[in-house]
């Protein structure tokens, strides 16, 4: 076999231990428990970042007409409760199904309090 | 420190210069992609291309080697998230394009680098290279950055 195929090779070879990476995802999250577990935390950023960022601000820290979320010890029933019902000026359904279930996951990340 | 603690660290992190770790990413990745297209005007005007481009010496070599260095350091942080945090996924068509061709993206980049220091291969070897490598890098960010700057946010 010629030199020329070095390049190629040694490239699959990073390409399958990417892949192998990729599927350990060695740095996720832990899985939470109860509610939130149906949801994906990654998905549910960049559902809230759509849907409710405009009044929760970025990363749920306030800053529009809706409170601010950051670190402010909601559980998941509360959380999918205001999702599904509404709030105050917060209409319901404004997500539902898996987004729901994702940016459930988000919101009782970012409020747990920390340590 | 615990490995479940690492992609906590990682999100405050991020999060204090941008509004989600999807936003930093995207942008990141938006960074690459302009670099990878300085590196293609850059090569082409090595390869006696792009006339009406007066620099073609020294100037042009560093400018090329310099963009390469810095997009690859803008891909780090996205790589560390999609791969080690986020992991191969098949939701939908999307997605899955981003995770299968997201998989290529430092195996092209390894053999564009060892295609560029081995001069006994063919001279159409390195183009080919560099324009499947910028190719990668478009389709990746066509998949994620400008789907984020549509469909989500455009912002930091």
């Amino acid at each position: 076999m010629g030199r020329g195929w070095r390049p190629i090779l040694i490239g699959g070879a990073v390409a399958v231990a990417t892949y192998a990476l990729a599927q350990a995802q060695i740095f996720a999250p832990s899985v939470p428990t109860g509610l939130a577990a149906a949801g994906d935390f990654y998905a549910g950023e960049t559902v809230f970042q759509r849907e409710c960022a405009g009044c929760h601000g970025d990363g749920g820290k306030g800053g529009g007409v809706g409170p601010a979320l950051f670190e402010t010890g909601l559980d998941a029933t509360e959380v999918a409760a205001a999702v599904q019902q509404g709030r105050g000026v917060m209409p319901a359904g404004i997500v539902s199904g898996q987004e729901q279930a994702d940016v459930v996951a988000y919101v009782v990340a970012v409020s747990s309090p920390s340590e | 420190m615990l490995v479940a603690d690492v992609s906590e660290n990682y999100t405050d992190l991020v999060t204090t210069v941008f509004s989600s770790t999807i936003a930093a990413k995207a942008w990141l990745a938006t960074a690459a992609v302009l670099l990878a297209l300085v590196q293609v005007t850059t090569a082409a005007r090595i390869y006696g291309k792009l006339s009406f481009l007066t620099e073609r010496g020294r100037a042009v070599a560093r400018v090329h080697r310099w963009s390469g260095r810095i997009a690859f350091l803008c891909t780090l942080p996205v790589f560390f998230h999609c791969v080690t945090i986020l992991g191969f996924q098949t939701p939908d068509t999307r997605v899955a394009i981003h995770s299968l061709v997201g998989t290529f993206v430092y195996g092209v980049f390894v053999a564009k680098v060892l295609i560029v220091r081995d001069h006994s291969l063919p001279r159409w070897a390195l183009p080919t290279a560099g324009l499947t490598l910028a190719s990668v890098l478009v389709v990746l960010w066509v998949t994620s950055s400008l789907w984020y700057f549509t469909t989500v946010r455009f912002g930091f």
